[in-house]
């Protein structure tokens, strides 16, 4: 890395805090924003502080014009919404991310919509700009899969994320076989890294399936382990209980079809409220 | 129903939800708005925008990633900060009158709402930053300037408000500790 780049680094580092309170211009803000797709460092401290200038917004908060809720619902009933980021063909089809979504071009146009009153900004930009901080900050559709690098990327990511959580907490335990599962979660933002260790190995066309134990609700599939690698699980909800591993066919099941080989309670990371 | 076990409703196109989930966010965005872009005409469209967009997008919502008010808010913000650059540049006197003439003001303003607890806590958290620290961030966060701005407005270095921006956001959020 050159002097002069390096430079820069450490300058766009210094912009994550006017990034988080939305007081870059629109240059700078797009800088910033592809210096974060690469900077993982940076991703986790800026959402850090997006997070505490969302805090600001407690102070403001009033009453919406009454006339205000009759536009949005008509709007709402006449206004198709997004695909989710797995049924979104296009997307899974273009190896990288729509330029749009990092706040370059205007995003597609929606013909169905309706015609809002019209606005001074251009609804483009806003659009862009909104679809960008969902990008940058919660992960909406940035599940860049355009090859390993980058999901490796990702997950070394979104580890951090857990780690970085104030109320990141740790837990593990192991069997009399030395089986073993460890958790590092955050109640907060409802995620996990999960760990197994001393499992047998498995025969070929079964995996370890990861699944959330609730009260009074079907365990939930939290996804496949990859071998020895973490696996990063999120939506999990304060009432979850303990996490069980079994023994399953190659892609999964619906529903646990074995006994747990390891099983790990909450309780002591947050959960189980 | 919180808002986020609403989301995932409303992500699934419950449009019952989305009423439920108008009870609860319309107050908090447009507040925000409303505090940001100032006119009230104008308040109303962007509250109206980001609402809508909020239908749109629910599907694309990872509830893994944070919380769904703070996914919202974050969205009501970069709205109304884009809004109100937009007509600063254009002038803000001309259009705002321009505006007046075909919509009375909604005179409604943040202080008929009863205070909360959060607000009252942020506002003592404020209050213990030191002076630069909390211009540095209200400039930036409820007015909507730049931090280039802001530097000129406070006559200080861009170094000097990009850092103490840092350390505002960072002390607001020892003073608020572990509440979300």
């Amino acid at each position: 890395m050159s002097v002069f780049s390096r430079l820069r680094q450490g300058d766009l580092h210094s912009l994550a805090a006017p990034y988080a309170l939305d007081a870059l211009d629109p240059d700078e803000r797009r800088r910033f924003e592809r210096h974060l797709a690469g900077c993982d460092r940076c991703a986790a401290e800026v959402r850090a502080l997006s997070q505490d200038a969302v805090r600001l917004a407690w102070t403001t908060t009033s009453v919406a014009p009454p006339a205000l809720r009759d536009r949005v619902l008509t709007a709402v009933r006449n206004t198709p919404q997004d695909p989710a980021p797995g049924q979104d063909a296009a997307r899974s089809r273009a190896p990288h991310l729509p330029p749009h979504v990092w706040g370059t071009e205007p995003p597609p146009a929606r013909p169905h919509a309706p015609r809002l009153r019209p606005l001074f900004a251009p609804l483009a930009t806003a659009t862009a700009a909104a679809a960008l901080v969902v990008a940058a900050l919660f992960g909406v559709q940035a599940a860049q899969t355009q090859d390993k690098l980058d999901a490796e990327r990702a997950q070394a990511r979104e580890i951090a994320h857990v780690l970085a959580a104030p109320d990141a907490r740790a837990s593990s335990d192991a069997d009399t076989r030395g089986r073993g599962i460890g958790v590092i979660a955050s109640a907060s933002e409802g995620r996990a890294v999960v760990t197994l260790s001393g499992l047998d190995a498995l025969p070929g066309g079964r995996v370890h399936q990861l699944w959330l134990m609730r009260p009074h609700a079907h365990p939930r599939s939290l996804g496949l382990f990859d071998g020895d690698t973490p696996l990063v699980a999120s939506g999990l909800d304060r009432t979850a209980t303990s996490l069980a591993v079994t023994v399953e066919p190659d892609g999964g099941s619906r529903q646990p079809t074995s006994q747990p080989v390891v099983q790990l309670a909450l309780q002591s990371v947050g959960f189980g409220q | 129903m919180e808002a986020d076990e609403l989301l995932v409703l409303v992500a699934r196109g419950d449009q019952k939800a989305f009423e439920d989930l108008y009870a609860l966010v319309s107050g908090p965005v447009f507040g925000l708005v409303r505090r940001v872009v100032r006119d009230p005409a104008q308040s109303e469209e962007v509250a109206q925008e980001v609402l809508l967009e909020l239908w749109r997008s629910a599907p694309r919502f990872d509830p893994g990633r944070g919380s769904a008010l703070s996914w919202i808010l974050t969205l009501a913000h970069r709205r109304a900060v884009d809004r109100v650059r937009s007509a600063r540049a254009a002038g803000e006197r001309e259009q705002r009158e321009a505006r007046r003439a075909h919509h009375p003001a909604f005179d409604q303003v943040a202080e008929e709402v009863e205070a909360g607890l959060e607000r009252e806590w942020v506002r003592r958290c404020l209050d213990r930053l030191t002076a630069l620290q909390r211009q540095s961030v209200t400039l930036a966060y409820y007015d909507g300037y730049t931090y280039r701005e802001v530097a000129e407005r406070l006559a200080l270095p861009l170094g000097t408000v990009k850092t103490r921006m840092r350390d505002g956001l960072t002390r607001l959020r020892e003073c608020l500790g572990g509440v979300a």
